[in-house]
């Protein structure tokens, strides 16, 4: 018999004991899984409107609480655009609104018609708005297919009732499921003349984006840089403060979970404390019982962190569909949710096991075999 | 050796021994006289307070893994078998072996050998529950001997077993001592006991007196007190 099958034979054995520290890593596993892919969901959305343009680069207001409270005057945006090495630099004003049940936060982008291919914006369908215009819109291919809208339909939308005048393709999913209106018509729904969220930086050929960026940062310093989603928490605190709190409740449910596996783990100690003097007292050293007691926990592990994951597919399906969720919350799995699920089981079980293998290792066998 | 426990109580009170290699040795005497404390200084599951254990000339004392002496040099049999009681009667044979240089495949061969020679062939899927109390005993027994121990420690093997187990049980140790094992037996059944080359009588933590039933010069018992 190989040792993992005694192993094996060991945990089925004590089932009860097996499915409760299971359960207790499974359910550490799901909150960590569910909070890190729902969280970097909420990011990749929010970090998303700064992928839109085919910019090298977005400039936003720096240390603002929410991205879309980024604010760029006139000014700032023409001291931009005097940076050496920006080509160009295109303003957008950037809002959210909510049209309908199904869509509690849709993205709309106020830009001027003349930036529009600069902006990577292709018309597929009709034509762009007037510049002026304050009941024009155009449509994202996504957004139009989601509401049943072409061109020349009604959509009500800033305040109005607007024509859309053509259908558009950014290549971009989020930019796709957005309408774009004239600027100065968003500017002036929102009570924001001559402001924009977000500048889109196109560099001069040959100049290397970080020189540049370099510059932008040296020379506004109200505003900042964002080349990658990464770099997004520059520009909104929120979704600092949503890691930071991600964080410390995987730091918390660690520590639960060791604290739950650690005490089944005593228990089972004593429970199993004649055992372990009889397998010392016929020649097991003590990194081998050591080995096995880690050994079965692992296992657990392993197990509760495939289900754990499990659940947590099944916990955020819910969520999506919960009314209050629905459009907002796009689970997220990335590799790293993955990496984290194992990480958290295996962690929290060798610092739960930590106490109850030393007190194994320490045990003398005759006293452990007479042990009641 | 002295076995000293709290509040001055002696186990062993001073006692010299001496076992020669391939002897079969009854150590009997009445319940509480350090049968089983000495035994458990051999096996080296316990240290004696004074004095010491020689094995092959060597003090226990300055054997730096004394997991492998047990492992290794000794097999122990307990009253109460002490076996596993989840895991099925092969593993409980394999357990020991776990650590030495033998493969999964070797262990395998070498446990249903050992369970073939105490007459337990096509139980070995059993759980120790399903035996009676003379075949867990045999079991426990093959576990002892797997890893070919030089010296082969019983501690009231037959205690708890009835007349015919234990008559088979006895048989085993004889047929184990004939191929030249060493045998030290602890009982206070001097019935089992006759059947040792040589029994040492002990009472209050002392050796107080030895037959030796085959004896040669070279295993006439040291008696009496150090």
């Amino acid at each position: 018999m190989a040792f993992g099958r005694f192993l094996l034979r060991g945990l089925w054995a004590k089932k009860a004991r097996s499915l409760g520290l299971t359960f207790a890593i499974t359910f550490a596993v799901m909150t960590v899984v569910t909070l890190e892919v729902t969280s970097s969901g909420l990011e990749q959305s929010a970090a998303a409107v700064v992928t839109i343009g085919k910019a090298d680069f977005t400039v936003a207001q720096k240390g603002v609480n929410d991205l879309l409270s980024s604010s760029i005057d006139r000014g700032e945006l023409a001291r931009l655009r005097a940076v050496p090495g920006v080509q160009r630099a295109i303003g957008v004003l950037v809002a959210t609104e909510r049209i309908n049940a199904a869509n509690p936060v849709f993205i709309e982008i106020g830009i001027n018609p003349a930036d529009l291919a600069a902006f990577g914006v292709t018309v597929v369908a009709g034509h762009p708005f007037a510049p002026t215009a304050t009941d024009q819109v155009m449509l994202g291919w996504r957004a139009a297919s989601n509401l049943g809208l072409h061109v020349g339909s009604r959509f009500h939308a800033d305040g109005t009732w607007n024509t859309v005048t053509g259908i558009y393709s950014t290549g971009n999913s989020f930019g796709d499921s957005a309408a774009m209106f004239p600027l100065p018509a968003v500017q002036g729904y929102n009570r924001l003349p001559g402001t924009v969220t977000l500048a889109f930086v196109k560099d001069d050929p040959g100049v290397s984006v970080h020189t540049v960026t370099a510059r932008v940062d040296h020379e506004l310093p109200e505003l900042t840089t964002i080349q990658t989603a990464s770099q997004f928490g520059r520009a909104d605190l929120n979704l600092v403060y949503l890691r930071a709190a991600v964080t410390g409740s995987t730091i918390l449910a660690i520590v639960i979970g060791a604290v739950i596996v650690g005490n089944t783990m005593l228990l089972s100690l004593f429970e199993r404390t004649r055992e372990l003097g009889l397998l010392r007292a016929v020649g097991w050293t003590r990194r081998r019982v050591v080995g096995l007691l880690v050994g079965e926990s692992l296992v657990l592990a392993i197990l509760g962190a495939a289900v754990g994951v499990g659940l947590s597919f099944a916990v955020t399906a819910l969520l999506e569909r919960l009314p209050a969720l629905v459009g907002i919350l796009h689970a997220n799995y990335t590799t790293s949710a993955f990496i984290r699920a194992l990480a958290t089981a295996v962690g929290m079980t060798i610092l739960g096991s930590l106490y109850p293998s030393v007190r194994a290792a320490l045990l003398v066998p005759l006293r452990a075999l007479n042990y009641d | 050796m002295v076995k000293a426990y709290d509040r001055g109580f002696r186990a062993l009170d001073g006692i010299d021994l001496r076992i020669d290699q391939g002897e079969f040795v009854a150590v009997t005497g009445p319940s509480g006289c350090g049968k089983s404390t000495m035994l458990h200084l051999i096996a080296a599951l316990d240290t004696p307070t004074s004095g010491a254990v020689l094995v092959d000339g060597k003090d226990l004392r300055s054997v730096h893994d004394l997991s492998a002496y047990r492992r290794n040099y000794v097999g122990l049999v307990f009253q109460l078998h002490n076996l596993l009681p989840n895991q099925p009667v092969l593993a409980n044979v394999e357990v020991v072996m776990f650590g030495t240089h033998r493969s999964a495949h070797e262990r395998r061969a070498r446990a249903l050998d050992l369970l073939a020679r105490v007459d337990l062939a096509g139980r070995e899927h059993r759980l120790p529950a399903q035996l009676s109390g003379g075949e867990r005993q045999r079991v426990a027994i093959a576990r002892a001997l797997a890893n070919e121990p030089k010296l082969l420690l019983a501690d009231e093997p037959t205690g708890s077993l009835d007349s015919v187990s234990a008559r088979h049980v006895l048989e085993l140790f004889q047929s184990f001592h004939a191929e030249g094992m060493t045998v030290v037996l602890v009982t206070h059944d001097h019935g089992i006991a006759a059947a040792a080359d040589r029994i040492v009588e002990m009472r209050d933590g002392r050796i107080i007196g030895g037959v030796a039933r085959t004896g040669t010069a070279a295993t006439v018992p040291a008696v009496g007190p150090a």
